[in-house]
């Protein structure tokens, strides 16, 4: 069966499931258990919102920029959906970083961290690219939040990130 | 490289005055006499200017004296210790080391560019040649990996994708955090506060502390044991190097305070983010191997972030001073 659209509604969906799951036994495995200790803390009391960007998303799968908007409340993921094109963009509701504009209409919403991403580097997340490296090479970029409090949570962070990459997604190619 | 004295031996024996022998054997020596010098002279030689601190224009000239070619190392005795001599136990462990320099050294030297464009003149003239130090450091790594330990690969990337499976998972929180601060002043570079906090996170913690820390303990296993001399050689040198940075490095975070005192927010804040991530390791790494004990690892690191502290004259409170306490080692440096 093909799977779903990367940046669909039935990917979020699965995004969802497998975040509120978290890592597999066999990454868990390759790591000491005092990291997932420091992991199951940041999660339990993590109550913030991250807005991951797809900057160049394919006209396949979208007329614009899209977000997956993830939040996360008493410890597992109380909303993940998609807000595309045509919904207003996120702004940061923390402090620090650069006040993003606000465009006119309806209100944007809003997630502590909003983060971008290019179509090729989610796809190379998706196709085993480091989760840490795609932080560390600046591939996945923080544009509106408090960079000092991201990073206390950082190690959570970059789990998740490698357990969305390996959520089974089609992505199309790009036209050339 | 005669001297056989315990890795650890200094650990415990705090702050020492260098004769002016030693201070002019560390400044002047040339690349080939820098197997002589004992690292542990060159890490206490990293604070002895950090009282009083010199201006942006003699670290320069110091650079200008002390730079060294990279190409004019001979690996080959270092072939022959790590394949011959070195037992399984201290390849590992020596590995697991320096694959955090290897990738750190790279990190610093693309992510330093952004920081010159808030800087005076004559800070700038420091910064590049910090920039041609780091990729030096660099091309040290790379060759390393490939020419001893025998990686493969055509390029600088191939070799450091190489070498990644070693690098633990905390290395993200320091090196993470350098690339997202670096964004932040290539977005608004003469934001003074991110700057102090780019400044904290790279001159004060990735250098001051975590490079040298991990430099002294390589180093010092290598000397203790007679191996792998172009690798003291040229990391020795890098150490040498980094004394300009550290002192570059905490001179801007001096001044910085001394022209706003406000700013002392600003380095608590980022060490506050940085050491609350430096209570957690991924990986077990045996330092016995090497001469080090784990407490004894985590006594160096603590010992490299006080001294820096006290010497520049940043106090802490007090939440800090007890994070302080339960630092672990990321391995790495840059």
């Amino acid at each position: 069966m093909r799977p779903p659209d990367f940046f669909s509604k039935q990917w979020a969906d699965s995004v969802r499931d497998a975040l509120a799951a978290g890592p597999t036994a066999q990454t868990r495995a390759g790591k000491l258990q005092e990291y997932w200790d420091f992991f199951e803390r940041i999660r339990s009391t993590y109550e913030a919102s991250w807005a991951l960007g797809c900057r160049d998303l394919p006209p396949q799968l979208s007329s614009g920029p899209a977000y997956l908007l993830v939040q996360w409340a008493g410890g597992t993921v109380s909303d993940c959906q998609i807000i595309g094109p045509d919904d207003p963009p996120p702004t940061s509701s923390a402090h620090g970083g650069l006040p993003p504009p606000v465009p006119p209409g309806p209100s944007p919403f809003k997630a502590s961290y909003v983060l971008g991403m290019d179509y090729r580097d989610w796809k190379a997340l998706h196709e085993g690219y480091d989760a840490q490296r795609t932080v560390m090479y600046r591939k996945i970029l923080l544009e509106h939040g408090d960079l000092l409090e991201f990073f206390k949570g950082i190690y959570f962070f970059v789990e998740c990130l490698a357990v969305i990459g390996t959520v089974p997604a089609s992505y199309p190619e790009p036209p050339a | 490289m005669t001297e056989r004295k315990s890795p650890t031996a200094v650990l415990r024996e705090g702050p020492r005055a260098l004769s002016d022998e030693q201070v002019r054997e560390i400044e002047d020596s040339a690349l080939a006499e820098v197997l002589r010098v004992d690292i542990d002279d060159v890490i206490e030689y990293v604070h002895k200017d950090l009282k009083s601190l010199p201006d942006f224009t003699t670290l320069y000239r110091k650079y200008l004296k002390q730079r060294w070619d990279v190409y004019d190392l001979d690996f080959s005795q270092d072939k022959i210790d790590w394949h011959e001599k070195m037992t399984e136990a201290e390849r590992e462990s020596f590995i697991a080391i320096a694959s955090g320099f290897h990738h750190g050294e790279r990190q610093v030297e693309i992510e330093l560019p952004v920081f010159m464009i808030g800087a005076s003149e004559e800070e700038k003239l420091h910064i590049a040649a910090q920039i041609e130090d780091e990729a030096r450091h660099t091309v040290f790594f790379d060759r390393f990996y490939r020419e001893v330990v025998g990686l493969k690969g055509d390029s600088i990337m191939d070799i450091l994708d190489a070498s990644f499976p070693w690098v633990s998972e905390t290395f993200v929180a320091p090196f993470g955090l350098l690339a997202y601060q670096a964004d932040e002043l290539r977005r608004n570079p003469y934001d003074e506060r991110a700057r102090v906090r780019y400044g904290t996170n790279y001159f004060l913690w990735i250098e001051g502390v975590l490079a040298l820390s991990v430099m002294k303990v390589t180093l010092s296993y290598a000397r203790w044991r007679g191996f792998l001399p172009a690798y003291y050689t040229g990391f020795t040198a890098t150490c040498r190097d980094e004394s300009r940075h550290v002192q570059g490095g905490m001179r801007y975070l001096q001044d910085a305070v001394r022209k706003d005192p406000a700013m002392i927010s600003e380095i608590h804040d980022t060490l506050r983010t940085i050491l609350s991530l430096s209570g957690v390791l991924s990986r077990r790494v045996a330092y016995q191997p090497l001469g080090w004990s784990d407490e004894e690892v985590r006594l160096l690191f603590y010992q490299q972030l006080r001294r820096k502290l006290n010497d520049v004259g940043i106090d802490i409170p007090p939440d800090i001073e007890e994070r302080l306490q339960r630092i672990k080692p990321v391995l790495a440096g840059g």
